[in-house]
């Protein structure tokens, strides 16, 4: 789904021979960055695009302004073990869209369907039982740091599930070695005293802890280093993977983007100017996909 | 000129829903004290905030107060050979007026902007949609315990406040004036007496001086987490947050302990 009106809305023509050889490294890159992802994921992303997928997460059309617009006719479909990932340049609403599917925020026109239910109208107290199915990552992680790791990723079982207490520490523990940290190292320690990467870790194994069936991702690699951006990739798409859990991912960064994805939906003057998988992607044609592609 | 009435009419209308706003926070807040669950840890845990933590504050300010009072009024009461009343003046000025005003001004600026400053983090740091996203309403787990625990402790603090405070005058009044403990603390009777008693035991002075601080606590609760929780703009904006907090509630207290002395006066007026 191009856009053909914000094809000429970026800055100055450039030598016809730049581009190419930008356009071809970047392909290259893309390419070199799939296939260093195991045919098994390809694999998989062909599969589900196969099966008769039913759609998670649905926004119809959606508007949203504060002072001025943000969003405008947003429309896209997470469906069913999908990561979709929406990309943009900085301060262009993505966060905004996560803020919509969690009904922190209301569009002012459109629909948000999860599991095929409209929440647009629901009431303050069914909004705080929708978001129980999704796990939220937040870009700074969001760690309540009045509380130890353990505290935090306990939360949500201790807020809406009738475990006891043992019951708790053997979940907190496994979600804590599935984002690879070692439990017994890091349960007791505050957030204050972990890295910007363990941190993140710990949001993730608190968006998981209660399995839900969606998951959410605000900038899951902004500020980490290249390693960590790596390793905080690898773990989502491990999620997805064994759990087949359905992720929205927001990000402006690229290159982990298009290693996540299933789909990509490119987020671009308030509108959604391309919505699609990575290899269509690299194929489009149009000149703002081209260019966002090449700033990286 | 069109343009000076639409900024008038939007600063109104803007005074209006942040008004709007405050009033539904409160209610929010005191409805969900009887609404599961119960966050009873966090009560505990802001209890010892607002209440122990404060104790040292409010018993140096009342203590000095009683003190300075009791100084005051000695060099008045002198002239007119009327020295045996310092008791009277101290405790009338310490139960009815002072203790819950100073009492509120310095919790007010201790646990108000401390509030406010938390939530403020919170906000900015997205703490509060994290709760939110989690499933929790961020109203009842952080709002409704500090407001209680306020509710609660303030009176408590008031009253060692203002029993600290007529030690104080007790002091000066021995040290300076000679004046015995015993004949004192008869006359700080005296006055409570005075002031009249509902169903026989219970003082109206000490009523007076205990619905003042029920509601300052309220009022620097509520107003610290208004400001905490619409805090916006980073570090920056957290700042902000905690003066606004600060100003706010010490200005509503003075105004409302007006309002409420004259309620409180024709109540109990014989």
């Amino acid at each position: 789904m191009t856009n053909d009106d914000t094809t000429d809305r970026r800055g100055a023509p450039r030598r016809a021979g730049d581009r190419i050889t930008t356009r071809t490294a970047v392909r290259e890159a893309i390419r070199s960055e799939l296939a260093s992802d195991a045919p098994a994921a390809l694999e998989q992303r062909a599969r589900r695009e196969d099966a008769g997928m039913s759609p998670v997460i649905e926004l119809d059309h959606v508007s949203l302004a504060f002072d001025d617009p943000v969003l405008e006719e947003i429309s896209f479909v997470a469906n069913e073990g999908e990561t979709v990932v929406v990309v943009g340049e900085s301060g262009t609403g993505k966060s905004t869209i996560l803020k919509l599917i969690l009904r922190l925020l209301v569009p002012d026109r459109g629909r948000v369907l999860v599991d095929g239910e409209d929440i647009t109208h629901l009431s303050f107290e069914e909004a705080l039982k929708v978001r129980q199915k999704m796990g939220m990552v937040f870009q700074g992680a969001a760690l309540f740091d009045s509380m130890t790791v353990f505290e935090n990723v306990a939360y949500p079982l201790r807020e809406h599930t009738d475990l006891n207490e043992d019951e708790i520490e053997a979940r907190v523990r496994e979600k804590l070695e599935f984002v690879d940290l070692e439990p017994d190292k890091v349960m007791q320690q505050m957030p204050a005293e972990l890295s910007g990467g363990m941190r993140k870790r710990v949001g993730i194994a608190r968006g998981m802890a209660n399995n839900p069936e969606l998951m959410l991702y605000d900038e899951p690699t902004s500020g980490l280093d290249p390693l960590t951006t790596g390793t905080i990739t690898r773990l989502i798409m491990k999620l997805q993977r064994e759990l087949g859990v359905t992720s929205v991912v927001v990000s402006h960064d690229i290159r982990s983007a298009f290693r996540m994805a299933t789909r990509v939906a490119l987020l671009y003057d308030r509108h959604i100017v391309f919505f699609g998988t990575p290899e269509e992607m690299t194929g489009s044609d149009n000149e703002y996909i081209r260019d966002f592609l090449g700033g990286f | 000129m069109a343009n000076v009435f639409q900024r008038l009419n939007d600063w109104a209308k803007g005074v209006v829903l942040a008004i709007q706003e405050y009033f539904t926070l409160a209610w929010k807040a005191i409805r969900f004290i009887f609404a599961r669950p119960f966050y009873g840890s966090d009560l505990v845990q802001q209890m010892d905030a607002i209440g122990v933590q404060s104790l040292g504050i409010v018993l140096l300010t009342g203590f000095f107060t009683g003190m300075v009072l009791a100084l005051q009024s000695s060099v008045q009461l002198k002239t007119f050979g009327a020295t045996i009343y310092i008791g009277r003046l101290v405790s009338a000025s310490m139960i009815r007026e002072l203790g819950p005003v100073l009492a509120g001004l310095m919790v007010a600026g201790r646990v108000g902007s401390g509030i406010a400053a938390q939530l403020g983090s919170m906000k900015v740091t997205e703490q509060i949609d994290a709760l939110n996203t989690l499933g929790t309403d961020p109203i009842k787990k952080l709002v409704t315990p500090r407001v209680l625990a306020a509710l609660i402790m303030l009176p408590v603090l008031t009253i060692i406040n203002d029993l600290v405070g007529i030690i104080g005058g007790n002091v000066i009044a021995s040290a300076y004036v000679g004046l015995p403990t015993s004949l004192y603390w008869r006359t700080v009777w005296e006055q409570i007496a005075a002031g009249g008693f509902t169903f026989r035991y219970i003082p109206n002075d000490f009523i007076q001086g205990v619905a003042k601080p029920f509601v300052f606590g309220g009022i620097i609760a509520v107003t610290a987490c208004h400001y905490g929780l619409k805090t916006t703009g980073g570090t920056e904006g957290v700042g902000q947050s905690t003066t606004r907090t600060v100003v706010t509630a010490s200005i509503l207290i003075l105004i409302i302990d007006y309002f409420m002395t004259q309620v409180m006066l024709a109540v109990f007026a014989e």
